[in-house]
């Protein structure tokens, strides 16, 4: 299923670095929060809001070396949640062949919105997610400090 | 002219809340201090002391990357030092081709740790480093600092 980076926003725990980035679906139906460090959350949001930093952040570095060698990442997928923790994998396109590489969805997210390709997570996923982790982020994304993008 | 140099360690500096990774050459004649933030520090006393997390970790992701297509980090260069902001550059060898890339130096420094490659340093950035740090201490210094003597 294809999902789409609706916000980034501070962890609703006190003094946590730790950044929420909240995925849906086009129709909205499936919400996935993934909890990201605060470096991480900061790269997902300037690539959000399209902000072109003086020099090459980390991410920044990655698209410019796998654009440079003609690589093209073509897609990055969650494929996996395992104790809390999720797992991605991004999909590169070689001259000869189509590679992957194992990755956290934070540096996942960061690299598709810098190279403008699709966000995709497994059913299995979805379907593990328990409504209790999402509802107290859907309302946060329908509120007015996050500017009601919902 | 290039001059090898190595990472001799991290501090934090409380000025500016930053911190600064530290490079020498082979002699401990020539040294550099390069700011860096905190999550480009951290990635560089990762592979300093060898830890290894449990997922990758950014440029961790970043070596993987390259080594998947077959990429090989050949070394990197610290080139350039404009109003405060040092400039390097990655050099890679990739299907008999060689390619140089722009980056910060802590992103380079953190890939050359991990790829086990040389950090080169070019001479005119450490005679500009010490030029700078001339004009900063100059400039620093308050009218009552000369003629002491007369005093």
């Amino acid at each position: 299923m294809k999902l789409t980076v609706q916000g980034v926003m501070p962890d609703a725990v006190p003094n946590s670095d730790s950044q929420v980035v909240i995925l849906q679906d086009e129709s909205k139906a499936h919400t996935l929060p993934i909890w990201v460090g605060l470096a991480e959350g900061t790269a997902i949001r300037l690539a959000m809001e399209g902000v072109v930093p003086p020099r090459p952040l980390s991410h920044d570095l990655i698209r410019n070396l796998t654009e440079q060698l003609g690589l093209k990442i073509s897609k990055v997928v969650v494929t996996d949640v395992k104790n809390n923790t999720y797992y991605a994998s991004i999909y590169l396109n070689s001259k000869q062949s189509e590679l992957t590489v194992d990755s956290r969805p934070s540096d996942a997210i960061a690299l598709a919105l810098r190279t403008s390709s699709p966000i995709y997570v497994t059913q299995d996923v979805l379907d593990r997610l328990a409504p209790e982790n999402v509802d107290p982020w859907l309302k946060m994304l329908g509120s007015k400090e996050f500017g009601g993008t919902a | 002219m290039l001059t090898q140099m190595h990472v001799r360690g991290l501090m934090f500096d409380p000025y500016t809340n930053a911190y600064i990774i530290i490079l020498r050459d082979d002699s401990n004649t020539e040294m550099l201090p390069i700011w860096v933030g905190k999550p480009e520090a951290s990635a560089i006393s990762f592979a300093m002391e060898g830890v290894t997390t449990p997922r990758p970790m950014t440029h961790d992701l970043m070596k993987t990357v390259l080594d998947t297509a077959d990429a090989k980090v050949i070394s990197v260069v610290v080139t350039d030092l404009k109003e405060n902001t040092y400039y390097a550059r990655v050099h890679l060898l990739y299907e008999d081709s060689e390619y140089s890339i722009d980056a910060r130096p802590s992103d380079a420094i953190a890939l050359a740790l991990r790829s086990k490659t040389p950090v080169f340093v070019n001479d005119d950035v450490i005679r500009k480093h010490s030029n700078e740090e001339m004009d900063r201490w100059l400039e620093n210094l308050k009218p009552e600092d000369f003629g002491k003597s007369d005093a």
